[in-house]
C-alpha cells in the first residue's frame, strides 16, 4: 500500500469523451429503463438525439447527472417526475449562487475602490 | 471508541414514537443531502442521520441499540463493547439496506457488523468475482491564473480498496494531475483508470474532476469574459487617458475614450478564457476623488462649478 505520485496529462480532447447506455449503466449499476425514463423525462440528454436508445452516447456532464440523480433515488426515494423537478429548481439555485457570489464580488471590488 | 448518540443526532427524544423519527429523518436527510446542502460537513452529517435512522427505525436494532446505550456508555463519552454481547438483529448477515453500509461509523460497525469482522464470506468469493472498480468524484478549486494558462496540481481523494483480509478500506491517493488552460466552471475531466482499483483482475473505475473557481481579489468571471472595476481620475473620465489596467497575469495599456462616465464598460478583445471562442476582458471604469484636493484645485473645479452650470446630474430624478 504505497502511495505513488504519477504525473497524469488530461488531454483538451478529453471532455468530448462519451459513453454508450451500456457504460453507463455498468458504471452507475442502474437498470437502462431508469436512464431512458430520465432522458424521456428530459432530466439528461444523449449529446445527439436518435430514437434508438443503443445508439445514445453520453458525455461527463450528462454523466455526472445520471449520478446525481440516483443518489437522490436512493436517498430521498424520488419519483422521476419529482427527480426531474428538482435537478431543474437546483441547476437554478447553483446559477443563482454563482450569480450572487459574482456580484457580490464585483460589489466589494466597487466598494474597495470607493 | 466514542458512544454515538443517535438520538441526540436526529434531535429526537428516547421516547419518541416511530413516526416521529422517520418524519425527522426525512426532514434532515433532505437538509443535508450532500447534493442538495451548501451546509459546511453536510456529507458528514447525512451520514450520521442516515446511520441513527438505520438503527433507530428498527424496534429490534433500537432496543438492543438503547440497552448499549444503558450500560455501554461511559461519563467521558467513550464506549466499549460489553463482554460477549452479539447482536441479534443479524445485520451482519446482510442485513444492510440500500443505505452504503462502508460509510457507517467504527461504533455502527462494532455494535451491529458481527458478520463482517474477520470478512470470512466476503474473502472466499473474491477470487472468483470480477468487479469493475468505482468511479472517484473529486472537487478542484482552481485560481483565476490556473484557469487561464493551465496548471499542474495535485489531486488528493479517497478510493475504497481491499486489504489482504479483503476488507475494504479507504485509502488516500494523490496524484499530480495537469490541467488545461479555460476549464470552465462546472465542468469535467476524467482520468481514466486513476479510480477504485478493479476486482479480479477487472478495469479500474474512472477518476472524476469538477472543475470550481476561487474568488480572486480583483477579476471576476461572466461566461467566458473577465470582468475588472478600474479607478480612474475625474480628469481622465473627462479628458480622455491612457491608463495601464491589469490583466490575468500581464497588464495592458487602455484608452479611456474622453468623457466617460463611472460604469462605462470597455472591453479587451480576447483578453478573458481562453478556448475554442476566447472571452474577452470587460473594463468597468469607476471614477474616484483623491482623498483631499489642494486649494488650487478647488479653485480650479469652482471655475467648472460656473462654466458648466447648465448640466444637471439628476435630470432622470427629475429634480
Amino acid at each position: 500500500m504505497t502511495d505513488k505520485n504519477r504525473t497524469v496529462s488530461v488531454e483538451l480532447t478529453e471532455p468530448t469523451v462519451t459513453f454508450t447506455l451500456r457504460e453507463v449503466c455498468e458504471r452507475g449499476g442502474c437498470h437502462a429503463e431508469f436512464v431512458i425514463k430520465l432522458v424521456n423525462y428530459g432530466v439528461i440528454a444523449p449529446v445527439e438525439e436518435s430514437l434508438e436508445a443503443r445508439l445514445w452516447l453520453f458525455d461527463l456532464q450528462t454523466l455526472a447527472r445520471l449520478r446525481k440523480a440516483q443518489r437522490l433515488q436512493r436517498d430521498l426515494k424520488m419519483n422521476i417526475p419529482g427527480l426531474a423537478m428538482s435537478l431543474e429548481l437546483l441547476d437554478e439555485v447553483t446559477e443563482m449562487r454563482r450569480e450572487v457570489d459574482r456580484l457580490n464580488q464585483q460589489l466589494q471590488h466597487f466598494l474597495d475602490d470607493s | 471508541m466514542d458512544f454515538k448518540d443517535y438520538y441526540a443526532v436526529l434531535g429526537v427524544s428516547e421516547s419518541a414514537s416511530p413516526e416521529e423519527i422517520k418524519k425527522v429523518y426525512r426532514k434532515l436527510a433532505r437538509k443535508y443531502h450532500p447534493d442538495v446542502s451548501k451546509e459546511e460537513n453536510a456529507d458528514e452529517k447525512f451520514k450520521d442521520v442516515g446511520e441513527a435512522y438505520e438503527v433507530l427505525k428498527d424496534p429490534e436494532k433500537r432496543a438492543e441499540y438503547d440497552e448499549l446505550k444503558k450500560y455501554g456508555a461511559r461519563k467521558d463519552g467513550s464506549f466499549q463493547r460489553p463482554p460477549g454481547w452479539e447482536s441479534a438483529s443479524g445485520f451482519g448477515g446482510g442485513g444492510y439496506t440500500e443505505a452504503d453500509p462502508g460509510q457507517f461509523s467504527d461504533f455502527f460497525e462494532e455494535i451491529f457488523g458481527g458478520g463482517r469482522r474477520g470478512g470470512a464470506g466476503f474473502g472466499g468469493q473474491r477470487h472468483s468475482m470480477r468487479m469493475r472498480g468505482e468511479d472517484v468524484h473529486a472537487r478542484l478549486a482552481m485560481f483565476l491564473e490556473e484557469i487561464v494558462k493551465g496548471c499542474e496540481r495535485q489531486v488528493s481523494f479517497n478510493v475504497q480498496e481491499a486489504d489482504a483480509n479483503g476488507r475494504v478500506v479507504p485509502r488516500q491517493k494523490t496524484l499530480n494531475v495537469k490541467i488545461p488552460a479555460g476549464m470552465k466552471e462546472g465542468q469535467h475531466i476524467r482520468l481514466k483508470g486513476q479510480g477504485a482499483p478493479g476486482v479480479g483482475g477487472a478495469e479500474n473505475g474512472d477518476l472524476f474532476i469538477e472543475v470550481e473557481y476561487a474568488p480572486h481579489p480583483h477579476f471576476t468571471v461572466q461566461g467566458s469574459d473577465i470582468l475588472v472595476t478600474v479607478p480612474i481620475a475625474p480628469w481622465e473620465a473627462a479628458l480622455g487617458a491612457s491608463v495601464t489596467v491589469p490583466t490575468v497575469g500581464s497588464k495592458v495599456n487602455l484608452k479611456v475614450p474622453k468623457g466617460s462616465s463611472s460604469g462605462r464598460k470597455l472591453r479587451l478583445k480576447g483578453k478573458g478564457l481562453p478556448g475554442k471562442h476566447p472571452g474577452d476582458q470587460l473594463v468597468v471604469l469607476q471614477i474616484v476623488m483623491p482623498e483631499q484636493h489642494s486649494e488650487k484645485a478647488e479653485e480650479l473645479y469652482r471655475e467648472l462649478a460656473e462654466a458648466e452650470k447648465a448640466f444637471n446630474p439628476r435630470s432622470k430624478l427629475h429634480v
